[in-house]
């Protein structure tokens, strides 16, 4: 039993080809590493050329080129007809297709993001309230990495669908701040300071010019809009420096910044409010029982 | 806000390009423009301090003084580990690194087919290089340049810094400064029709420095020919000085090249 076994081991063993598997292993891995050195080097020389996203998707096309000429090289190799293969190939896309609709719908929302480029590697966008600045455009998703250093995957498909804003894709950007001021205060001058401010900041640019406009009455404060152009890389850092600077000129010039509050009027119908007046009391009796016995 | 305990009496001038030795310990103080600078020297390593100064103290002079007190231990610091064992410590101007738009205080109006030259003083930046072999430690702006956009849209376009000009046609009107680089720009102006004059945009990173024997500044002279349109005008930046500049020396060699052979190039949005 035994030697039957393994003389048909033998026969098994002696009937492979061996040559051929090896030669075809020699080539997948020959691919894999001359795909990489190509990657690398093309990296490499665009590093200083072109963009971040430019280096990026040259050198994923580069890596998966060269890779699969050898791979279709190893197929041959191995005594696979190419034909053969792309038609078994084909067959296996639709069924991998039915299989994983997600997955095949992330893959071509990828394409459109790369035909369409609404961001780049290095950009800050905004996707359904979350903001980040994008890491790596891939195959399935899009890596972002929030300001507070979290990693964040958001599906291709999701990029396709809804909105998103990049904030990074204009050299300049506009801020516009809420300001409320008291209802007894000269609108007037209040807009004039908050132009001299824009003139004198370093943060705000001279052109476009930045501008004051009253948006409302609010139930306590005239509500101004105070709007400026900075660059967009010194967004966070201007809004903060014009906000201190706007609190430090409003209560260096005296002009109130109210907060919520509620005014109760009688009306002229109907009667005044009793008002009582309290004599205050000496600071001998204050806390003192026996003084208000006394008394 | 830290003031000077120093009067321009026990101050001397300051000079760019000139090495001045400190020892360990030393600290080197300068009033000019808008700024003050520490640069202290310890054992191993160089210090730098800066702080602005009120915009309404107009100074004429720059002033230094070297003092063996350090500076007050509030002002923010830039230490840089020695590069070697040299005491030197030179300063070098430089124009700034983008364009900058000069604004008249009042519109120049140029009558059809004819020119002037007008003579604008930019601000420089401090090059502060260290040691015997005169590392780079650090570049500051003399003043806080203000930004400006220069564009069609805000979609198109660059930023460039903004500067106020009284745009002075007479040269001896120019108030002569250590921390400003005259640049004399001659405006042609071909159009069959007058050309206001409100804004035009320097090319101050393709300018160079130079200075005379009185120590004044010079950069090459600019020419800007405007023959149709306001937004399509030529520039031309000169090989040499104005004669009025007298002999003078590169200090600070352009921090762009011009495009090679082309002397004379279309230059989008001069005007603004």
């Amino acid at each position: 039993m035994i030697e039957q076994f393994e003389s048909s081991l033998m026969q098994f063993f002696g009937a492979v080809a061996w040559s051929k598997w090896i030669s075809t292993l020699f080539l997948l891995v020959l691919g894999i590493v001359l795909a990489s050195f190509a990657a690398r080097g093309i990296s490499r020389f665009m590093e200083d050329r072109a963009s971040r996203h430019h280096t990026v998707m040259v050198r994923r096309l580069v890596f998966y080129l060269v890779l699969a000429i050898f791979f279709f090289a190893a197929l041959r190799e191995a005594g696979f007809s190419l034909d053969v293969v792309l038609g078994a190939a084909g067959i296996l896309t639709v069924a991998i297709g039915f299989a994983s609709q997600t997955s095949a719908s992330n893959m071509i929302s990828g394409l459109f993001l790369l035909v369409e480029k609404p961001f780049e590697i290095g950009n800050f966008i905004e996707v359904e309230g979350t903001i980040g600045e994008v890491v790596s455009i891939d195959m399935l998703s899009v890596k972002l990495r929030t300001p507070d250093n979290l990693y964040v995957r958001i599906p291709n498909e999701t990029l396709i669908k809804t909105r998103v804003v990049n904030r990074s894709r204009f050299p300049i950007r506009r801020m516009d701040l809420t300001v409320g001021i008291a209802y007894a205060e000269d609108v007037a001058r209040v807009e004039n300071l908050l132009l001299d401010l824009a003139r004198q900041s370093s943060v705000s640019l001279e052109e476009p010019k930045a501008f004051v406009l009253v948006t409302g009455f609010g139930p306590s404060s005239i509500d101004m809009q105070f709007s400026f152009w900075l660059p967009s890389d010194r967004v966070l850092q201007g809004r903060s420096q014009m906000m201190v600077a706007v609190k430090k000129m409003l209560d260096e010039e005296g002009i109130e910044i109210p907060f919520p509050h509620t005014s109760i009027y009688a009306g002229s119908h109907s009667e005044p409010f009793r008002v009582e007046l309290l004599r205050p009391e000496t600071e001998t009796n204050k806390g003192d029982p026996d003084a208000y016995q006394n008394g | 806000m830290t003031t000077s305990l120093e009067t321009p009496q026990t101050m001397q001038d300051g000079q760019w390009g000139v090495h001045y030795a400190l020892e360990p310990g030393q600290t080197q103080y300068h009033e000019l423009c808008h700024t003050r600078v520490w640069a202290t020297l310890l054992e191993q390593e160089w210090q730098i301090r800066y702080q602005r100064m009120p915009e309404d103290d107009d100074q004429e002079r720059w002033l230094q003084r070297v003092t063996d007190t350090l500076p007050d231990a509030e002002l923010g610091v830039q230490r840089f580990v020695r590069p070697d064992d040299g005491c030197q410590l030179h300063y070098l101007p430089a124009m700034s690194s983008l364009a900058t738009v000069i604004r008249p205080y009042q519109p120049l109006t140029i009558p059809a087919a004819s020119e002037c030259t007008i003579y604008v003083g930019t601000l420089l930046w401090m090059r502060i290089q260290a040691g015997s072999k005169g590392t780079h430690l650090m570049e500051l702006p003399l003043a806080d340049p203000s930004l400006t956009w220069v564009g069609r849209t805000t979609m198109e376009g660059e930023l460039c810094y903004s500067a106020a000009t009284f745009a002075r046609l007479v040269l001896d009107a120019v108030p002569k400064r250590p921390w400003r680089a005259i640049t004399p720009v001659r405006i042609i102006n071909e159009r069959p029709e007058p050309l206001l004059l409100e804004r035009f945009n320097l090319p101050t990173p393709l300018l160079s420095l130079h200075r005379n024997e009185k120590g004044h500044l010079w950069t090459p002279g600019v020419t800007v020919i405007c023959e149709t349109d306001m937004n399509s005008a030529r520039l031309r930046v000169d090989h040499d000085l104005i004669a009025a500049a007298g002999r003078c020396e590169l200090v600070a060699p352009a921090r762009e090249q011009t495009a090679r052979g082309g002397l004379v190039r279309a230059y989008d949005r001069i005007f603004g």
